[in-house]
């Protein structure tokens, strides 16, 4: 089996984050799941501060970043990652509720490399965040310097 | 007096004929003798006559009165006949009524206007003119060189036609008016120096 | 093209009435004078004619009374000099031919005697007798006949040669006086005219007619320019009104979009969990659930999922009414045959005969249209379900009114027409959720995006007999969307 890497999760629905790890645990993809409760908890995960201080060092393979959250939304989040030389290359895939044009088009122009609406289809659910890993956290290349774990 | 105009001059013709018949069946009718029908040279100078009286103005001294007539007098043999009295009869001129009076010798020349000499009695015209001297009477002959003799109008025969000869001066010299319409159709003449 | 009247600008019409005017009044003066040149030259004629009798008559009566007869042709002969004597004779008093003469052209014979006293016109002839009198006896007549045809047709050609060089000097002069005289009234007109054509062309309210002249010109000209002042206060009025409903209308729809947006992301979650965690459960724990419960786990997930459906299709038809439209020529024919591919892809299983006509290419929205033919085309395969083969007809035709009435014709269920009105609003459904799957909202959507286009939709049905909806679309671009 290959080696996990690392998915960080940014929710602030327990139930989604609870139906999201279980479609990554039906697909064995949940070992290595950091899971962030909003905006400002992803950016001190992403900056090791905080709760974060004295993680694991390395960025993680992945975001999978709401959109709607408390405090510093998932925009937001993008635009400071995106703006920071340090993380601009950490693939951020939007997984998110809305269809709306708007936030589409802006998740894109901040520099998005993916989006995802989440169905509300529990199967098709599960099929989506089990492509979403097995596609970033085992297919795709990080960029070179990113550490592995 | 159109049963007495004188008929056509070119074109003598039954209408003319017929008419003198009528004429002179009405005036004679009754008489006992025939005379001489007057000849159409006569008739028409008849009708001459007649037409001085209209182209000729009179001094009014020379009538008595404003009602007396207008005499045409006729001097020695009347060539006329009846045809003179025929051409004068009802009729007026400046509202004068027209008489015919015939004088055998000039010494007989009563009242008188117009007078006709006849060729016989023109013979001894200057005897006639004498008689006449200071009287307003238009003479009328037509013995040869009537009007260079003294004579007023000269009827002058040419071709079997009637022409006027006037002597103007002698019309003048009588206190007479002759229109110049009457003068348009004549000839014009002086009396001549050996005139008597 | 039928000439009138009406087409022809002011100008022309007043120097037409003008010219007109003068040429008619010329005319009718022109006859009038000439009438009464006429008649007068006739009775001038006659009156010399007998003046000129009297006279001979009188130089006459000489040469009648003494008989001298050519005496009386040199007088009538005097009147050779004057050629339009055609003829002349003296008579005698009893009425007989005395003298005369006759111009040699001259083929009548004169009377043999003499007539009524005189003169008389026989057409261009004018002849009679004159009485020769002297001292009023009657001493013959005179008969003289005069042509004034040679006279009356110079005269004739004159009066004519004068008539057209007065008419064509009026003319002249009356075009001048006219050209001037229209100035007068038809500038002001002619201006105001041009005015008003630059107001409605440009639409700028701010121009105004010059005031010129008086009277009811005037009038006019400061009617329309307080016409335009109203128009002008209304339209900024209008505007003011138009930019603050704007405005309301900006906040409503910021409002809405905030509401959709809420639906979509905060309605979409519990629903989401509603259908994972029965999934979960039924994965988890679904031998201990006993058959009954997962009958009713699956129902409980199945209704979620059709709240999710519902509740994305009135996002789409919400989008639908407000999003942005770009205008494009939009081929249907090549949006019919991807619709059709598509559409046999998802149903393998169907016999369809597709019988497409030409169809044209009309401005508008690619995707909206897109989703007007997907949901006819998607209704028609879906309500030809019993039917083998079902039959599908697309079609278009001009309205004759710059529009294309597009139509699809199927073979399917039909519906009763009593319904046909709600067929188009939203969750609007004419056959049981078991029958056919789907919300409702297709149709309302195809409405909503072909009334945004311009144009109009309505179907026409039977039950059991198949279905055929219609659509209208402008053309041309509409001005306004």
């Amino acid at each position: 089996m290959k080696t996990l890497k690392r998915i960080l999760l940014v929710e602030d629905n327990l139930k989604d984050v609870d139906l999201t790890l279980a479609a990554l645990a039906d697909h064995n993809l949940a070992n290595e799941v950091v899971v962030a409760r909003d905006g400002a908890e992803a950016l001190d995960y992403l900056y090791a501060r905080g709760a974060f201080a004295g993680r694991d060092p390395g960025p993680p393979a992945v975001m999978l970043l709401d959109i709607k959250m408390p405090k510093v939304n998932g925009l937001e989040v993008l635009r400071a990652i995106k703006s920071d030389p340090a993380l601009r290359t950490l693939p951020v895939v939007m997984l998110t509720s809305s269809r709306e044009e708007p936030d589409l088009a802006e998740s894109y122009s901040l520099g998005a490399n993916a989006y995802v609406v989440k169905p509300v289809d529990f199967l098709q659910f599960v099929e989506a965040v089990k492509q979403l890993g097995v596609f970033w956290a085992v297919l795709n290349e990080p960029p070179p310097g990113t550490a592995h774990r | 007096m159109a049963l007495l105009n004188p008929g056509p001059v070119l074109r003598p013709g039954r209408r003319w004929r017929a008419a003198c018949c009528l004429a002179l069946g009405l005036a004679f009718g009754a008489g006992p003798a025939l005379p001489a029908p007057p000849s159409r040279e006569y008739q028409v100078k008849a009708v001459f006559l007649f037409n001085f009286a209209q182209f000729v103005d009179w001094p009014p001294a020379a009538f008595p009165s404003a009602g007396s007539p207008l005499v045409i007098g006729v001097l020695g043999e009347d060539p006329f006949g009846a045809a003179l009295d025929d051409a004068v009869r009802g009729e007026t001129v400046a509202s004068r009524p027209l008489a015919v009076r015939r004088f055998r010798r000039p010494a007989d020349i009563a009242e008188c206007h117009i007078l006709f000499v006849s060729r016989p009695a023109s013979a001894r015209l200057g005897e006639v003119l004498a008689a006449l001297d200071g009287r307003a009477v238009l003479t009328v002959g037509e013995a040869d060189d009537f009007a260079a003799r003294g004579g007023m109008i000269h009827f002058v025969t040419d071709k079997s036609r009637t022409r006027l000869r006037i002597n103007l001066d002698a019309a003048r010299n009588a206190g007479l008016t002759l229109s110049s319409k009457l003068l348009r159709p004549a000839e014009i003449v002086a009396t001549a120096r050996n005139a008597p | 093209m039928k000439f009138s009247l009406r087409d022809v600008p002011i100008r022309r019409k007043l120097m037409g009435a003008l010219l007109l005017t003068s040429v008619t009044v010329m005319l009718l003066m022109r006859g009038s004078f000439f009438t009464y040149e006429y008649l007068n030259f006739r009775s001038n004629t006659a009156r010399q004619l007998g003046v000129m009798g009297r006279m001979i008559a009188a130089n006459s009566t000489a040469a009648l009374a003494f008989e001298n007869e050519p005496d009386a042709r040199e007088i009538l002969s005097a009147l050779r000099v004057e050629p339009q004597v055609t003829a002349a004779a003296l008579y005698t008093a009893d009425g007989r031919l005395f003298t005369s003469f006759a111009a040699p052209d001259r083929a009548s014979p004169l009377p043999a005697s003499p007539g009524e006293t005189g003169f008389r016109f026989t057409g261009a002839r004018l002849a009679g007798f004159q009485p020769v009198l002297n001292d009023q006896r009657r001493l013959g007549t005179l008969y003289l006949e005069y042509d004034t045809g040679p006279v009356m047709r110079t005269w004739l050609r004159d009066s004519v040669t004068i008539a057209l060089a007065v008419m064509g000097v009026v003319l002249v002069v009356a075009y001048l006086l006219a050209r001037a005289l229209q100035r007068q009234i038809s500038a002001p007109i002619v201006d105001l005219a041009r005015t008003a054509q630059a107001v409605s062309e440009r639409g700028d309210y701010s121009v105004r007619a010059l005031p010129a002249g008086g009277g009811e010109i005037r009038q006019l000209t400061d009617a329309f320019n307080q016409m335009l002042t109203q128009i002008e206060a209304l339209n900024r009025e209008l505007e003011r009104r138009v930019a603050a409903r704007t405005a309301e209308l900006e906040i409503a729809n910021k409002e809405l979009e905030a509401f959709s947006y809420s639906v979509s992301h905060d309605l979409r979650a519990p629903l989401r969990h509603i259908d994972g965690f029965a999934g979960l459960l039924v994965k988890a724990d679904g031998e201990r659930v006993s058959e009954r419960g997962r009958k009713y786990l699956a129902t409980i997930a199945s209704s979620a999922r059709q709240m999710g459906t519902l509740i994305d299709d009135l996002l789409v038809f919400s989008r639908m009414g407000r999003s942005e439209m770009t205008f494009r020529d939009v081929d249907l024919r090549q949006l019919v045959d991807e619709e059709i591919r598509t559409l046999q892809a998802q149903n393998p299983d169907r016999r369809i005969r597709w019988d497409i006509g030409p169809l044209p290419v009309v401005p508008g929205d690619r995707p909206m249209l897109r989703q007007v033919l997907v949901n006819l085309l998607a209704n028609a395969v879906k309500y030809t379900g019993p039917r083998d083969p079902a039959e599908i007809s697309v079609g278009a035709r001009p309205d004759g009114a710059g529009k294309v009435v597009v139509h699809v014709r199927d073979n399917g269920v039909g519906f009763d027409m009593q319904y046909a009105d709600k067929l188009f609003g939203v969750f609007q459904r004419l056959h049981r959720a078991e029958e056919f799957e789907g919300t409702g909202i297709g149709l309302a959507n195809v409405r909503r995006i072909v009334s945004r286009h311009g144009g109009e939709t309505w179907a026409e049905a039977a039950v059991g007999a198949g279905a055929t909806f219609f659509f209208s679309l402008p053309l041309s671009r509409p001005a306004l969307s």
